[in-house]
């Protein structure tokens, strides 16, 4: 229906208020028919983070049966009831019935194929060192505390998506911008072009951080133009620097990399 | 192209003096949300500047068309909230609340559109599927009445309508299995006088048009304020996407009166004609959009028009009087149909409906022109909406309906680097060609007024309210609000001074001349 993302403004309405049970086993277990529903809640209440497979999009990909904050039916349950305290996800318990939302926990399961994905070849020590040296990564991308700021932090990445969506990521880059580093240009009225991550674009207005870190901010009407780039601003050509041996090594430092164990 | 106008046009004058008020949702009956004021005019526009702020506090952006009657602003914020402000300092008269019962079935938020007025009684329907009237100077309960059971998916959103001594409402809530309808009530009582289905029972005409139950979960929503003809005595209503939203197999037919343009007659809420602008549709087209009612020259012929700048793409002119088609032109990429029969009937392009795997279709879900209100100038002759120029992946899901939950089968997403832009078109709505187009980021999410200054006010979503030329589409103002526009601006005039007024959020923000 209307602005912003449509799939997003349903999962910001408010439906049907049952407060989630404490239950902590899923009644629809292998139920096709939930399934089927769940399929279709996901899709309306989900769909706009987890991606319309439950691949992963601004939220972690699900179909991994590996989940940041636990494991069970019932940690799904209490994940998607409450959310998840500092981050995006938020709780869901108010908008969904009990019912729905074991029905979303058993499409889940039904998508998720833990120990199927594609087997991480490569050394991830070796990765590691490509990340912070041949690779140059290090320069935009930040792992716990180390690295860049520029572009999306890795710190994470790999409990947040998938093994192929890391592969397609390092190879053809602008297959799949995250939100927040869409390239923006800028061409002055002399002739000067700024090229850097939006940080702001309406009807009049424009704002965007340059590759040295440097904030611009412009009015439309006194620049020749404006233009969102549908190419990520990382390197395309990682697929002729590295071999695919090395390839394989950074995507095994990158699939492991789970954020620092919290401390007590 | 010269226009005559022979629409009756109930000037919004105030009972104090010369002041000016904005009385119905639609700024007349005929739905132009054109103001005669011409105070602020395309040479002074650039000098307005905001003259005070009301800030709601309440969550989410608001989606009223505020009216102005006698120095007050009534508005209705989200949640069941409601306001009457001074017109000419801001400052709060009185506050109307009800707390929304649990368990509401909601496919938007708990929005509202607006009041409606008879005299002293301000009318406005509750998040909850209730019709309420307040007294205007104390803000008041006189009468609760339940239009619909929200425990059955319905739920109330639109601004009522008043004709006569009737108060009008649609429902929303067709991606929850419910049964749409229009209904009106006693403005003094409260009881119901007439309700018309939007979706035809097996037996009546139109009933053939479903088969098996699927009419009882039919959907076919009325969420969007109607127009009246007094001349005719007809009442003109769009309706909604039928039920199971994009998903068609499990309700083979043309599905009617869903999105559908029907006319009604004021008094006993009898169908006069209907046209329908998507038979069995499955990519949630609802025809809501404002049924605007202007008199027009189309080739040869005078004839008293209903136009719509439908969501399906298409710019529809109608002849009110029997609902002959006259005009269909697409106003923004449409891939799902090659154009529009003389009949009216859509020719469908093959493989455009929701799939498993996902089809791409134009437009997108929300339109072309969605919700948000539209204005026609008689100055110009021109119509003026917004419209999202993009499309869609539309995916298709199947599976049993649960009472009062997401009954919908489908949903859509992005295609990827294809983002949707939106556009402010200007059309000739005696011929469907688009006079001018003011080019935006992104879809459009305010709704539009036109005046007799020569302006085109609107807002979006980055929180700018805009002055544009009608006549041409230059910017001539714009004003950063500070939150999304999602609701209509309108005209007022106290004390001599025109004043533009228009929801930002969850404030009202008005405007003048320094």
């Amino acid at each position: 229906m209307k602005p912003v993302s449509v799939v997003r403004l349903f999962a910001l309405a408010t439906a049907t208020t049952v407060l989630a049970v404490a239950q902590t086993t899923n009644p629809f277990a292998n139920d096709q028919k939930a399934v089927d529903v769940g399929r279709g809640m996901f899709r309306i209440y989900c769909a706009a983070c987890h991606g319309i497979h439950a691949r992963g999009g601004l939220g972690p990909d699900l179909t991994r049966g590996v989940y940041n904050c636990g494991e069970l039916d019932a940690d799904l349950f209490r994940t998607i009831s409450q959310g998840v305290a500092g981050t995006e996800m938020e709780g869901f318990g108010e908008a969904l019935p009990a019912e729905s939302i074991w029905r979303i926990i058993t499409f889940l399961r039904s998508v998720s194929s833990v120990g199927t994905s594609s087997p991480v070849k490569g050394d991830p020590v070796r990765g590691k060192d490509l990340f912070w040296g041949k690779g140059n990564c290090g320069q935009c991308h930040a792992v716990n505390t180390r690295g860049g700021r520029f572009g999306p932090d890795l710190s994470r990445i790999g409990r947040e998506r998938s093994y192929e969506f890391l592969r397609n990521s390092v190879l053809d880059p602008s297959l799949d911008i995250s939100d927040g580093y869409r390239t923006l240009t800028v061409v002055l009225r002399d002739g000067r072009k700024i090229t850097g991550i939006e940080r702001g674009l309406d009807n009049f207005t424009a704002r965007l951080l340059d590759s040295s870190g440097n904030f611009h901010s412009f009015d439309k009407s006194e620049v020749t133009s404006v233009r969102r780039e549908t190419r990520s601003l990382m390197p395309d050509n990682y697929g002729q620097i590295l071999s695919a041996t090395e390839v394989d090594d950074l995507l095994a430092y990158l699939s492991g990399l789970r954020g620092e164990a919290r401390k007590k | 192209m010269r226009l005559r106008i022979l629409i009756v046009i109930s000037l919004a004058v105030a009972a104090s003096g010369q002041d000016t008020g904005w009385l119905t949702y639609g700024g007349n009956d005929a739905g132009w949300r054109y103001s005669e004021l011409k105070q602020i005019d395309t040479a002074n526009a650039a000098q307005i500047v905001p003259k005070w702020i009301y800030q709601t506090k309440l969550p989410g952006s608001m989606e009223t068309t505020p009216l102005v009657d006698g120095g007050l602003m009534f508005v209705t914020g989200s949640s069941n909230h409601a306001f009457a402000i001074d017109a000419r300092t801001g400052k709060q008269i009185w506050h109307y609340t009800k707390t929304p019962p649990k368990g509401l079935a909601l496919c938007c938020g708990e929005v509202n559109r607006g009041f409606a007025k008879i005299g002293d009684t301000l009318f406005k329907v509750n998040i909850e599927d209730h019709l309420v009237a307040l007294n205007a100077k104390s803000g008041n309960l006189l009468w609760e009445t339940e239009i619909a059971d929200y425990k059955k998916g319905y739920s109330g959103t639109v601004a009522p309508l008043a004709v006569k001594n009737l108060v009008l409402v649609g429902t929303a809530g067709a991606e929850f299995g419910i049964r749409g309808f229009v209904d009106a009530y006693d403005a003094n009582t409260g009881k119901r006088v007439w309700r018309f289905y939007t979706v035809a029972a097996p037996g009546e005409p139109g009933g053939d048009t479903w088969q098996g139950d699927a009419w009882q979960r039919g959907g076919g929503s009325t969420w969007v304020t109607g127009t009246y003809d007094p001349e005719l005595n007809l009442v003109y209503w769009g309706t909604g996407n039928p039920g199971p939203d994009m998903n068609g197999d499990v309700r083979p037919g043309d599905n009617l009166y869903t999105c559908s343009i029907v006319a009604l007659d004021a008094d006993t809420g009898k169908l006069k004609w209907h046209f329908q602008t998507t038979p069995h549709d499955s990519h949630d087209w609802d025809a809501i959009s404002d049924p605007v009612l202007v008199d027009l020259n189309v080739g040869q012929r005078k004839v008293k028009a209903l136009i719509q700048a439908n969501r399906n793409g298409f710019f529809y002119t109608l002849d009110r009087t029997n609902g002959e088609l006259l005009v269909a032109k697409p106003y923004t990429k449409v891939t799902w149909a090659s154009g529009i029969s003389a009949k009216g009937r859509p020719n469908l392009v093959a493989g455009q409906d929701p799939s498993e795997e996902g089809t791409v279709s134009c437009p997108g879900l929300g339109g072309g022109h969605n919700w948000q209100a539209t204005a026609y100038s008689p100055q110009t002759g021109l119509y003026y909406f917004g419209s999202t120029d993009g499309c869609h992946i539309y995916y298709k899901t199947k599976y049993e309906p649960i009472e009062g939950q997401w009954y919908q089968l489908s949903t859509v997403d992005d295609v990827k680097h294809e983002p949707a832009s939106g556009s402010v078109v200007a059309v000739n709505p005696a011929s469907g060609e688009t006079k001018w187009r003011w080019e935006m980021l992104d879809a459009p999410s305010g709704g539009m007024l036109a005046t007799a200054g020569g302006l085109l006010f609107t807002g979006d979503r980055y929180g700018y309210v805009i002055a544009l030329d009608a006549g041409t589409g230059k910017v001539l103002w714009k004003f950063p609000a500070g939150a999304a526009i999602s609701a209509p601006p309108i005209a007022y005039s106290l004390g001599g001074k025109q004043y533009i007024a228009v929801a930002a959020g969850s404030d009202i923000i008005t405007f003048g001349l320094p």
